[in-house]
């Protein structure tokens, strides 16, 4: 599998950090040539768009309106790397080959989708084709917290699965399950990160004892950061401060996928 | 009175390995001294010509912090040699020494020294011994004090255990190689209880999984024909993607 991998990104537990990890390992992968798209699964309570500067005046169809049949997924497809953005991290894409499928934003098609759910196969055939349309090397699946239908969809058909957890006990407890899942599903690459880790803590102890827990590779510990808190999804932080600690482990978070064969 | 100023001079370095007869030489030059609290014995400045030895009470020795204040560098008690450089160098005094508490002192000035050094050329040399050997003992130490000083920047911290022995077992009180030494002791000795605590400091988090929760949960998500049918979708869709790849 040498082309158009699937990245899904996925957490246990809502507040792991997972959209913003999510936005800045696809914006890495654009800046080192790649080609990347960007799906927000996260149809209840989507965010990534933030990132990326967009709102709802300048979005226009959204992944709602593929799974309702209403247009293609190539339509929902929006190229950041065309878009002149006014944030200086973000503004290091242009010219870049990335494109973001953002969920509606609006309460009626949030709820109507809510309501009536949608077909999974559906999203799944989305994946496909848009692979395929754009060329893309990766398609980056933010998915919504938990492990309902269209998580497991997400997580069953994905190339390279990043499970994001916070070290702390409750988030053990759920990443076990999802680990579980993943080998269940055979999914061929399964990457760890731990995210909002306490400075006090010794990192190198608890990639230990999550690689020991888990026997799989953590591919990075990266701290809690008030400055992160601070940029308040206003821009994408790896891009804006390359320097910040957060943004060197994330990087080797995005190596680690760029390494995947 | 002559037999307790040569038991006096027999502490100082400088003194002690004169043999008892020329003590007494020395003893029966020396002047006593009494002092009042508060009453200074000398000035930072002044030109030095005698010695004291300490016989009674206590002294600060003082001298000028940067904005003028007295600044406290040691105190020195019964036993001790104060001023002793003077008499061989006769360069001004380093610092003020002032009593703490009535005291009293022994006084060899540095004419009575020049006229016993005449005379005895044997003291003279049993002197000249006195300094160097204090001489190679500082610089011994010092030596040693690099290379520690080296070993703690490397955070290396077992020496400190293994030359505790050599510290205690130097004999003079009143060395300030010693004194020295131990104040170097010291710091090092906080240095690492500040580096031991930073270390705890940086704790280590315990996490554990209810592993019959695990098992269940996914028993849960698993025993589903969603669950059963997407395990099958997914197994076909890599085939077949692996499929179109090798084709291209």
């Amino acid at each position: 599998m040498s082309k158009g991998k699937i990245v899904s990104i996925h957490s246990f537990r809502g507040g792991t950090g997972k959209s913003n990890t999510t936005a800045n390992l696809a914006a890495q992968a654009a800046l080192a040539g790649k080609r990347v798209g960007i799906v927000d699964t996260d149809i209840q309570s989507p965010g990534i768009h933030v990132l990326f500067g967009l709102d709802e005046n300048k979005m226009g169809k959204t992944l709602n309106d593929f799974l309702h049949g209403k247009c293609a997924i190539r339509e929902v497809a929006l190229n950041i790397g065309e878009h002149a953005f006014d944030a200086e991290g973000r503004s290091k894409l242009k010219g870049k080959d990335i494109w973001l499928l953002p969920s509606s934003i609006r309460g009626r098609e949030i709820s109507q989708i809510i309501r009536e759910g949608y077909d999974v196969n559906r999203l799944n055939e989305g994946f496909q084709t848009i692979i395929k349309d754009l060329n893309l090397d990766y398609l980056f699946i933010d998915t919504h917290p938990g492990l309902n239908e269209e998580t497991l969809l997400s997580i069953a058909i994905s190339d390279i699965l990043i499970i994001i957890l916070r070290p702390d006990s409750q988030d053990f407890q759920g990443t076990a399950v999802t680990v579980d899942i993943a080998r269940s599903l055979d999914i061929p690459n399964l990457i760890l990160m731990a995210n909002k880790a306490v400075p006090k803590y010794d990192f190198a102890d608890i990639k230990k004892q999550i690689e020991e827990t888990f026997h799989a590779p953590v591919a990075g510990v990266l701290p809690l950061s008030f400055d992160l808190a601070d940029n308040a999804s206003k821009d994408l932080f790896s891009l804006r401060f390359p320097d910040h600690e957060w943004s060197k482990a994330l990087r080797g978070v995005a190596n680690a996928i760029l390494a995947v064969k | 009175m002559s037999e307790n100023i040569s038991s006096q001079l027999k502490k100082s370095f400088l003194f002690r390995g004169l043999p008892e007869e020329a003590l007494t030489a020395v003893a029966q030059k020396v002047s006593a001294r009494n002092l009042a609290e508060g009453d200074v014995l000398m000035r930072k400045g002044e030109a030095g010509n005698s010695l004291f030895m300490v016989d009674d009470g206590w002294f600060k020795i003082v001298t000028q912090d940067a904005s003028g204040g007295e600044l406290i560098i040691n105190k020195t008690g019964p036993g001790e040699t104060i001023g002793e450089m003077a008499l061989l160098d006769q360069a001004p005094r380093s610092a003020t020494v002032v009593a703490i508490s009535p005291a009293k002192v022994f006084e060899l000035k540095q004419d009575a020294f020049q006229e016993i050094l005449n005379q005895r050329p044997d003291v003279a040399l049993a002197l000249i011994r006195g300094f160097s050997s204090r001489l190679r003992f500082s610089t011994t130490y010092i030596q040693k004090a690099i290379d520690w000083s080296q070993k703690i920047a490397a955070g290396d911290y077992g020496f400190i255990e293994n030359t505790q022995q050599i510290l205690k077992g130097s004999e003079s009180d009143d060395d300030k190689a010693t004194q020295l030494l131990s104040a170097f002791f010291q710091m090092v000795r906080s240095v690492k209880a500040r580096e031991d605590d930073l270390k705890q400091q940086l704790e280590k988090l315990t996490l554990e999984i209810d592993e019959a929760r695990r098992k269940q949960e996914f028993e849960d998500l698993t025993s589903t024909d969603f669950y059963a049918n997407l395990k099958e979708q997914a197994k076909q869709l890599r085939a077949k993607r692996m499929a179109s790849e090798n084709e291209e």
